[in-house]
């Protein structure tokens, strides 16, 4: 069961975003930050100390964003982290991120992959998991280099794993 | 006795009768006048009979019940001197038996202490060789930990090696190929 404050922060965020007429642009930078965020402690760390101003903090993710993302997706993710939920902020964007695709009939497509995925590779991509799975998805790709190789997709509770390193972990369970 | 009568006779001619304050005469200063010797037997055997009448049965009495008296107590003595012999004789047979149960205990504590001593042995035996059994158990376990241990440690260093190995080994084309491959593999399972 969600948290009703997440649940609140997202359908803000949701809001403001589609307000601004730029969703699916915020929803794939917010989505894309929230990952770097569970992969980086020192980011995490930064984020949620209550010891750093909360102004200090809203910097550093300006710093870290500005230029590189709209100016609305900064904003947010400044807002979240200044009112001091800076640890709940990839559950707040992965609501956000349901609600967009909801909002679209479409299913949240989660795609870890080694190296990023070409336009051409996403569509077919899209196209291959909705054959798969019966649903239309709106792909989200994760580039993880713990993957080593080929792709983890996951499709609500269905997780499809073609990866080297499952392949890896099973020779190894084997050893 | 004839000597002594004659004696007295003698004294009595030869001294003559006295006269006392009261005008009495004494006719002889050893005997005693005629009449007071008739009155004085007579009063003597009265007295000797009243005694032998009223005083001789209870005197034969008590001489009876004392000689009763010694007679029980010369037969408590015999019985308690019987009573000592038995009880002396039993005192040297029980003598002799203390002696055969002495000797009946040490032959049995000594049957006893080489029973215990040859249970101890064979206890002894038992758990060294249980000691030995579960030393050589540690052993065994110690060595198979530690080849568990060697095994789990060339596995955890075989997989990082392959994870470097593969890491490098992967590149651009191979992802590509990897992605295209997931890619048809998921279109394809509808």
């Amino acid at each position: 069961m969600s948290d009703p404050v997440i649940e609140g922060y997202a359908k803000a965020l949701f809001e403001v975003a589609r307000a601004e007429g730029s969703l699916d642009e915020v929803e794939d930078e917010l989505f894309r930050f929230a990952r770097s965020y569970e992969n980086s402690e020192s980011l995490r760390n930064a984020l949620i100390d209550e010891m750093i101003p909360a102004g200090k903090r809203q910097a550093i993710v300006e710093d870290l964003l500005g230029g590189k993302s709209t100016a609305t997706t900064v904003q947010l993710v400044s807002m979240v982290v200044g009112s001091g939920r800076g640890r709940d902020l990839p559950a707040i964007i992965d609501q956000l991120v349901e609600r967009a695709s909801s909002a679209k009939n479409l299913e949240v497509a989660q795609v870890r992959s080694a190296i990023a995925l070409t336009d051409d590779q996403q569509t077919r991509l899209s196209a291959a998991l909705a054959n798969a799975t019966g649903k239309q998805v709106n792909l989200k790709v994760v580039v993880d280099p713990s993957v080593l190789g080929g792709i983890i997709a996951t499709v609500g509770d269905t997780v499809i794993d073609g990866s080297v390193r499952t392949r890896l972990d099973q020779l190894k369970a084997r050893l | 006795m004839r000597m002594l009568y004659t004696i007295a006779r003698f004294i009595a001619e030869k001294e003559p009768p006295s006269q006392d304050s009261e005008g009495i005469t004494t006719h002889s200063a050893w005997f005693p006048e005629k009449s007071e010797i008739i009155y004085g037997t007579f009063a003597s055997l009265l007295i000797f009979f009243l005694l032998y009448k009223f005083a001789g049965p209870f005197a034969k009495k008590a001489m009876a019940a004392r000689t009763e008296r010694i007679q029980k107590e010369l037969d408590s003595a015999a019985a308690d001197k019987s009573a000592a012999a038995t009880e002396a004789s039993d005192i040297r047979q029980a003598k002799g038996d203390i002696g055969a149960e002495r000797d009946r205990l040490m032959a049995d504590a000594a049957v006893q202490a080489e029973a215990l001593l040859a249970d101890g042995r064979v206890r002894l035996d038992a758990e060294m060789a249980e000691l030995l059994a579960r030393a050589d158990a540690d052993i065994a376990t110690a060595k198979s930990r530690s080849i568990d241990e060697l095994r789990a440690e060339i596995s955890r260093l075989s997989a990082s090696a392959a994870d470097r190995a593969v890491a490098e080994s992967v590149d651009d084309a191979t992802h590509q190929n990897l992605v295209e491959a997931f890619i048809q593999k998921v279109g394809a399972s509808a």
